[in-house]
């Protein structure tokens, strides 16, 4: 594949990527945000799949193989379980109403292009629009994280916001080296199992929602 | 001024496209029913549906002003009229002054003011409340769909669909600049609210709860309701001819009858696999609560700003 195809290839898949966002700002029930970042982290193993053949670097296949199985499947999976393990269908309880949400994801995709387009040379030697997309997916993961109230809204919100580093990182430096990548991976595997089941345990003894601790008063 | 589509054409288009509008009606109502496990209306029961109405007299509430009478007719002709910009066939600059897609957009939305006027004026409760509601939502979508057009547009430098089109040539989807993708799934979001489906509307009942555009209607009879709904099944091929315009171009084909056929073909295939989507959203959804399709729609919003964004910056 020539430079001018992996540009736009993985220009689209940003714009993909972008789409899906949008999806899990807008979700209004947790189970759609869910598949919308499951849809997320298959596109972030499609453009690293993408990014291995056109630089022929084994270690982006190895990567976007495990963000497939472990991101797009088993994380997902372990949220769903979790769902259908507190029985709950609306678990997204926006602390600002949604079209607020929605208006700060749009300032912040526009504030992103236009700050990265003020790096200049920084910005030709990256691959694509990645830059800018990345520096938006990690802070719409912020937003969703910020103003959810309930925890697994804030995991989903979590996990884009690793989208987003892990697409920037691979697009900058096509391919980090393969054991730092596993690491971060691990560090995901490990944040989920570990917030599921503080999600399980406190629901399960307080039997009260992240959001009440706001009264926790020492 | 030189062009490659000449009055004929336009006209010929036109009438195609005012011909074929109750047949995607009937084509999408078939796919439901089959979606849903039911045998369903053949595909040509929209034109028995309109012939009936044409044959029939009218009867008009006494409150209605002697404007109400023209106004089916006005609506047709406004969207029979927006019918003529899109280009069918073939791609490239009209041979004469033809308006551009914000005339067509201003054409739909003229159609849809009189809509609401004339429900208005028949003075039934059930119509007044159908035309607020759809005022209430037409701001919604017509800016969004302005935009998806500017976004498409800014990437030519010209809004005039048949030259828009042929700028575009024939790019597909793996050729498809990134906010393209965007700018589809914005027209996507938005195509149910505009032909006035599910999730946003639903066509296939005008009760109280689920009525917009079906409530504006109920007032009318005869062959005034036929000039309405032919409008709105005019309008919906139009509003999906947009969308294939836009994001599915033809290229410029040569002028001969292969070309020609080969477009209509083209066309016809595009506006199906539309047609299709519309199916499959229609059956898959429930309708939204009112206060919930701003919601909807400003997912739409959302994906044409980022779109315009991804093109400018």
């Amino acid at each position: 594949m020539n430079i001018a195809t992996v540009h736009s290839i993985i220009d689209d898949l940003g714009a993909l990527l972008l789409f899906t966002m949008i999806l899990i700002v807008a979700a209004s029930q947790i189970s759609r945000a869910i598949y919308a970042v499951a849809t997320q982290s298959l596109f972030i193993a499609l453009a690293g799949a993408v990014l291995a053949t056109a630089t022929g670097n084994v270690d982006l296949w190895v990567i976007a193989g495990i963000t497939l199985i472990v991101k797009a499947m088993v994380l997902p999976w372990l949220l769903h379980w979790v769902v259908r393990r507190m029985d709950v269908k609306r678990e997204v309880e926006p602390v600002i109403p949604d079209m607020a949400t929605l208006a700060l994801a749009v300032v912040i995709v526009v504030m992103s292009f236009h700050l990265s387009a003020s790096l200049g040379s920084v910005r030709q030697s990256i691959t694509g629009n990645a830059l800018p997309v990345g520096i938006a997916l990690t802070l719409n993961g912020v937003l969703v994280m910020a103003t959810r109230k309930t925890a697994l809204s804030q995991m989903v919100g979590l996990f884009a916001a690793e989208n987003g580093i892990f697409f920037t990182a691979m697009a900058v430096t096509e391919g980090m080296p393969l054991i730092i990548e596993i690491g971060v991976i691990l560090d995901v595997i490990l944040a989920a199992l570990v917030m599921t089941i503080m999600v399980l345990r406190v629901r399960s003894t307080v039997d009260a929602d992240i959001a009440d601790l706001d009264r926790l008063r020492g | 001024m030189s062009g490659d589509r000449t009055l004929l054409l336009v006209l010929f288009e036109m009438i195609l496209l005012v011909l074929l509008g109750p047949l995607l009606t009937g084509i999408i109502q078939k796919l439901k029913a089959r979606l849903q496990s039911r045998q369903g209306a053949g595909v040509i029961q929209p034109y028995y549906d309109l012939i009936k109405l044409l044959n029939k007299g009218t009867v008009q509430a006494d409150t209605a002003s002697g404007f109400y009478r023209s106004i089916p007719v006005l609506v047709l002709v406004a969207t029979v009229a927006a019918g003529a910009l899109i280009p069918v066939v073939r791609a490239g600059p009209p041979a004469f002054p033809l308006g551009d897609a914000l005339m067509l957009l201003g054409l739909l939305s003229l159609a849809r003011f009189l809509t609401a006027v004339s429900a208005l004026d028949a003075g039934g409760a059930f119509g007044g409340m159908g035309a607020s509601r759809e005022m209430t939502i037409a701001p919604l979508v017509e800016p969004v769909l302005m935009m998806v057009v500017f976004s498409v547009a800014l990437s030519a430098g010209t809004t005039e669909l048949g030259a828009l089109e042929a700028h575009r040539g024939s790019s597909w989807i793996l050729s498809w600049n990134a906010a393209d993708f965007l700018g589809l799934a914005a027209m996507l979001v938005l195509l149910p609210a505009e032909t006035g489906r599910i999730p946003v509307d639903n066509p296939d009942t005008h009760l109280e709860l689920t009525m917009l555009h079906e409530g504006m209607l109920l007032e009318h009879s005869g062959p005034g309701l036929g000039c309405m709904m032919l409008a709105s099944h005019t309008r919906q091929i139009v509003t999906l001819g947009l969308a294939a315009a836009l994001f599915f171009p033809i290229g410029p084909v040569d002028t001969g009858a292969t070309g020609f056929l080969l477009g209509a073909g083209a066309f016809v295939v595009k506006i199906l696999v539309l047609a299709v989507y519309l199916a499959l959203v229609e059956s898959s959804y429930a309708k939204l609560r009112l206060f919930q399709v701003p919601q909807y729609l400003g997912i739409g919003f959302v994906c044409a700003l980022m779109a315009l964004a991804l093109r400018i910056l």
